[in-house]
This record gives C-alpha cells, structure tokens and sequence, in this order.
C-alpha cells in the first residue's frame, strides 16, 4: 500500500492541531475576531482527548465570590495542584484574571458552570483556604465547544494527525502536513497557514504504564502521545521543564484521572488516615493528600509502608451517591462507577487501592510567552504540551483563548507563503511509503515497549547518575536508527501509531539531555551523583532548543 | 475486546467508529455485508464515549481483568 496525497492545499489563517479543550477554545476565540480556521484532529473533535467525557473542575477567579484581593487569590491557588514551582508566575496570574471570561462564556453555549444554581467551589482544595475549584457539569462540554466552533465558521478535519509543521527560510510557520487516516489507505494532506497553535496535549505512553502489558490504560488521553512536543523540538522551538515531569496517581489498576472528584480520606490497609489534611471526608475540599504528594503511593510501596487506599466508607450516603453517579458523569470517569458495578465492589464497605503512576509529560513542553506564542514566530501553544503554565483545565483553555486572539493581530503581519514545493512534503511521503511497503517490518508496539524500557530503567523517576543516562541516551538513538530502518504499518491506523512512537523517540532526546544537564537533585529529579538542591537554579527553568548550530541548554529565570 | 458490541442491535451506523479517540472501532465491509469491529480492543482506553453515544444503545463495556479494581476491606484484610 503507498500513502496517496491530496491535491488540493488548504489555505488557512490559523491552523489549530489537536482539537481538544485548548484546541476547541483558541479556535472560537480566533474565528470570532475574524480569522479563517481550521482544526486538524487526530480523533473526532465531539469525543476526543483528555477532556473527551467531561471535565468537573474548572479553577477559576470570581471576584463576587473571592473578593478583591487578587494576590491572596495567586497565593491560595498556588497551594493547590495548578500552581507550584513549575509555572512562570506571570502565566499564572494571567490565566487566573482571565478564567471567569470562559466561565461566563461556555455557560452561554450550554455547559453547566453551576448545576447547582449557583457558583459552587469543591475540590482540590487546601483546609483553611478559600476554594477556587469551580465544580461545573463537563460532561458535554466538548460537544458544546465543537458546534460553538462550527457556528463560528470553524473549519474541522476529524481523523487527520498533522506530522510536521511546515518553515519558511526565515523560520516562521507557514504550514503543516498531516494525514487523513479515515479511510484503510492513509492520505496526506497539506496546509498552508500564517500561524498554528499545537494543543495536542500532553506526552504520555512515554514510560511503562500500570499496567506495562497494556499501554492504553492511561490517566490522560493515549491518543495524547507527544506529538505536539516532537513537532516544536523539531522546528526549533524552545521547550521547558521536560526535567521536571512526575505522574498523576488513582486507582492503581484501571488509570483514570479525577482523583481531585473522590471523596474519601487516603488511609491505609486497615483504615487509618496517613495524611494530616482532615480526618472526615469532605465533599468541600476533597482529599487533596493526593494532589499535593501523588508519587506518595509508589514512595510508600517501595519504603514497606503500603498500600494506601482511597477510602470512601466513611463517606456520607449522600457524598458517595453524589460521587458515583454525578460528580465522576461530569468529569467523565464513571468509567470506575460501571467497573465497580460490573465487579460488585460496594465503597460502603470496600476501599479502593490508588497507586502513582508514571511519568507523563504534561505541562511540561513548549515555552511560551504572554501571548501563547513558542521561540517559532506563528507557532503557538496551549494545553498539556506547553511547558511553562499550569492550571490543568482552565490554564489550557485560557491560554488557547489568549493565542486565538493574539493569531489575529499576528496573522496580518505576515505574508501568505506558497508551500506547495517545500521539501518536508516529498521526505514525509518517501517515510510514509517506505513504512506502508516494509515487507516483515516491525510492528510500533515492539520499538513503543523498548523506549518505555529505557526511559524507565534509565531516566526513571528513582534515581538518575551520568553513567546511567549516557547508557540511556546511546540506547534511545539506537532505538531510534533501528525504528526508523525496521518498523513496518500496514494501514493508515497503523501508520499513526508508528510516526506516534516515532515522535515519542524524539522527545526522548531532549529529555534525556536535559537530565544529563541538571547536576543537581529538585522535586521529582533525582541524581545519585548530584545529590544535594543548588540554590543557584533556584526559580529557573531549564530550557532545551535544537538549532542549526547543535543542542542549546540553558537555565532561564521565571517571569 | 473491551466494548462490546451487540450485533442484534447494531444498526451499522458506524458513529462509533467515528467518535472513538482511539479509533478502536472500524466498519469492516465485505461485499453487501457491513459489520461494526473492535478492530484494537488493546488500544480501548474504556472511556465509554462508543456506550454513551450509540444512537441505539448497543454497546456495553467490559473490562477486562487486567484492569482490575483492587479493593480491601478497611479491616487489614482479615476478613
């Protein structure tokens, strides 16, 4: 089978990649002051990424509700998860003074923001604090945002992966590749665009899951494999804080995110609370023992202190009824409501084992500036994939919104730039055909199973030396030569999973030059050779970017 | 094979194929006969969107034991 490619270009002001929230929201915010859209999305905008069933937190800044203290306000949410050291503090004030505008805007398109009638704060939330956790019903929200585009005139290509991001000779964007996997018989399409804004969220299946045998049972989205983050280190973005990566934790077998949802205390085998948080379980605060120490679950199986359980048999008949059969519909994991079900596990009486699991790059990635825009002019970025700004849901969709409206004055001070010759297109159709006609190629699983190996047993998230990254880093090219002479896919299906994993080799480069690179040990990075913190690296970001010239390190400041 | 298709109901529609974000599910054609296929079932990310959007209801989830819920009693197991 060979790869067949579309004749017709198309021509767009703003190409947005990946079509989940962040996608879905800057590509509202650029059609409505006046640009041309188009999505490009992997999957089908109405169901697809990490927020593909619903979302039920959504931090947020409601002076009426808050007062008007905003720097109390930074403080506070800085405590929760979508703060921390890892955030440039301006990005965080910024998406914070800008959250209530798309609390107001999607309850105008039919998402639930106050199901209860009114504005009502749960969640993720530190005892003592005021709480910033909006509780909404995200559980249409991503078929809400997607008619909201196509009312707006957004232009949406579901099942279309992009691949590469297409440069001038200046460097700027001028456009992307991508392929139409809808049909058996894969189809490359090209796009000529003034700017783009990669939203492919973040990079997971980069390490071994819970369940190794199984690489799909992921807290985040598996479809979200990294390739936004390969698509910016290969056009000379500059990324961030790939160093500092660490994992989510849930229920240790069946990865689902939402731990922030359960109400319950983190106990051990027989019950107890081990954290100092509460000792009832709070419908208002939740348990934020897990936000605030999510490795603690791998950390306590690995000192003999283990397991630890979600344990929910405290729980009031009513919080555990609201738990199971609304708040998880809303945040779209009841997922675990039907599993427990279908297993008969009562939570009345029966705990639930959480585990941490593994690394994922996740707001780690992309370097951006005020205005969602990468070192790449015209390459912006918002969502998992950007490495310099948390806020989990509400810092993905304010960022989106903010590089939507900044496209717009962007794109009129740039030329269109015909890309119809540019020479990624033949180099990806000879890869693409060479992969489809592979005879006894190897499938993506086989070179998918050796990064997670060597990611973990060399890069893991325990211990890190020299030795044991050099070894690591010479393993993970040679994996990448004998991928790129091997693998083999025999349909369009099969051809997105290889250029995945090849993708996901390709982060793994910058990743393990930027640990080399951090002699020190901080957070989850741990150096067997560096052990102590160097107070000099104190509040900067190290940053990785591929030039012309070779690989350039360096450690920023936070802005 | 994580969801499960109940071929009695299935109208062919092939919205689920369409929706799934692991783009697990196919339409498989053969002559005149159209059939729904999970043609991944390892790649299913059990998220249920295929369930809750299936015009005709005719898919359930099953999940499968390497996925399992590990419980225990708060009383150290003794029971």
């Amino acid at each position: 089978m060979n790869i067949t490619k579309q004749n017709k270009i198309i021509k767009t002001d703003y190409l947005v990649i990946g079509g989940g929230m962040a996608g879905l929201q800057s590509a509202i915010s650029a059609a409505s002051r006046g640009l041309d859209v188009v999505i490009a999305e992997k999957a089908d905008t109405r169901r697809s990424g990490s927020g593909a069933n619903g979302n039920d937190h959504f931090a947020c800044y409601i002076p009426e509700c808050h007062g008007d203290d905003f720097e109390l306000v930074v403080r506070q949410v800085n405590m929760t998860m979508d703060g921390g050291p890892w955030q440039d503090p301006t990005m965080l004030r910024l998406w914070l003074s800008r959250s209530f505008e798309i609390v107001q805007f999607w309850e105008s398109i039919g998402i639930r923001m106050r199901p209860t009638g009114k504005w009502n704060f749960e969640g993720h939330s530190v005892p003592g604090n005021q709480r910033y956790h909006l509780k909404f019903d995200g559980q249409n929200q991503k078929s809400a945002l997607t008619k909201a585009a196509l009312d707006r005139g957004v232009h949406i290509m579901n099942k279309t992966p992009i691949c590469d991001i297409l440069l001038n000779d200046e460097g700027r964007v001028v456009g992307a590749v991508g392929i139409d996997i809808s049909e058996e018989q894969p189809k490359l399409i090209v796009f000529q665009a003034k700017a783009v804004i990669i939203a492919a969220g973040g990079a997971g299946r980069m390490y071994p899951g819970i369940t190794p045998a199984y690489m799909f049972n992921d807290s985040a989205c598996p479809a979200d494999a990294g390739t936004g983050h390969a698509l910016a280190y290969r056009s000379g973005a500059r990324l961030t804080n790939l160093d500092m990566a660490g994992g989510h934790a849930g229920p240790r077998y069946f990865a689902r995110g939402g731990k922030g949802t359960w109400i319950g205390l983190t106990s051990d085998i027989h019950g107890n609370c081990i954290t100092p948080y509460q000792d009832k379980p709070s419908r208002e605060n939740g348990d934020i023992a897990s936000d605030i120490w999510p490795g603690s679950y791998r950390e306590r199986m690995q000192a003999g202190t283990g397991p630890s359980y979600m344990n929910c048999t405290e729980t009031t008949d009513e919080d555990l009824e609201y738990m199971l059969h609304d708040a998880f519909v809303s945040e779209g994991i009841d997922s675990i409501t039907d599993h427990l079900k279908q297993r008969k596990i009562n939570l009345r009486d029966s705990m639930i084992e959480f585990g941490s699991y593994n690394i994922g790059f996740s707001s780690q990635g992309i370097d951006i500036d005020i205005h969602g825009m990468s070192t790449v002019p015209g390459m912006f970025a918002a969502g998992g994939v950007a490495g310099n700004v948390k806020g989990s849901l509400s810092g993905a969709v304010v960022i989106g919104m903010v590089a939507g409206e900044y496209a717009a004055d962007y794109v009129k001070t740039v030329e269109e730039c015909t890309v119809e010759n540019h020479p990624t297109l033949q180099a990806r159709l000879d890869q693409c055909n060479a992969l489809l006609n592979r005879q006894e190629g190897a499938h993506w699983k086989e070179a998918a199973s050796t990064l997670q190996n060597i990611m973990n047993d060399y890069a893991g998230i325990q211990i890190r030396s020299e030795n044991m990254l050099t070894a690591g880093l010479a393993y993970l090219r040679q994996l990448r030569e004998e991928a790129q002479a091997h693998l083999g896919a025999a349909n369009s299906h099969e051809l997105m999973r290889t250029l995945e994993v090849l993708d996901q080799i390709d982060i793994g480069e910058p990743f393990f030059l930027m640990v080399l690179n951090r002699k020190e040990s901080r957070g989850p990075h741990h150096r067997s050779d560096y052990t102590y913190t160097n107070m000099l690296l104190n509040d900067k970001f190290q940053t990785i970017v591929k030039t012309k010239n070779g690989v350039v390190l360096d450690f920023r400041s936070s802005w | 094979m994580p969801p499960v298709i109940d071929h009695k109901k299935c109208v062919k529609c092939g919205y689920c194929a369409q929706i799934c974000p692991l783009d697990v599910i196919k339409i498989e054609v053969r002559g005149k006969e159209k059939k729904t296929v999970i043609k991944y079932p390892e790649e299913c990310w059990h998220c249920r969107a295929c369930e809750k959007d299936c015009p005709v209801k005719a898919i359930h989830m099953r999940y499968p034991l390497s996925h399992l819920m590990l419980h225990m009693k708060p009383d150290g197991g003794k029971h």
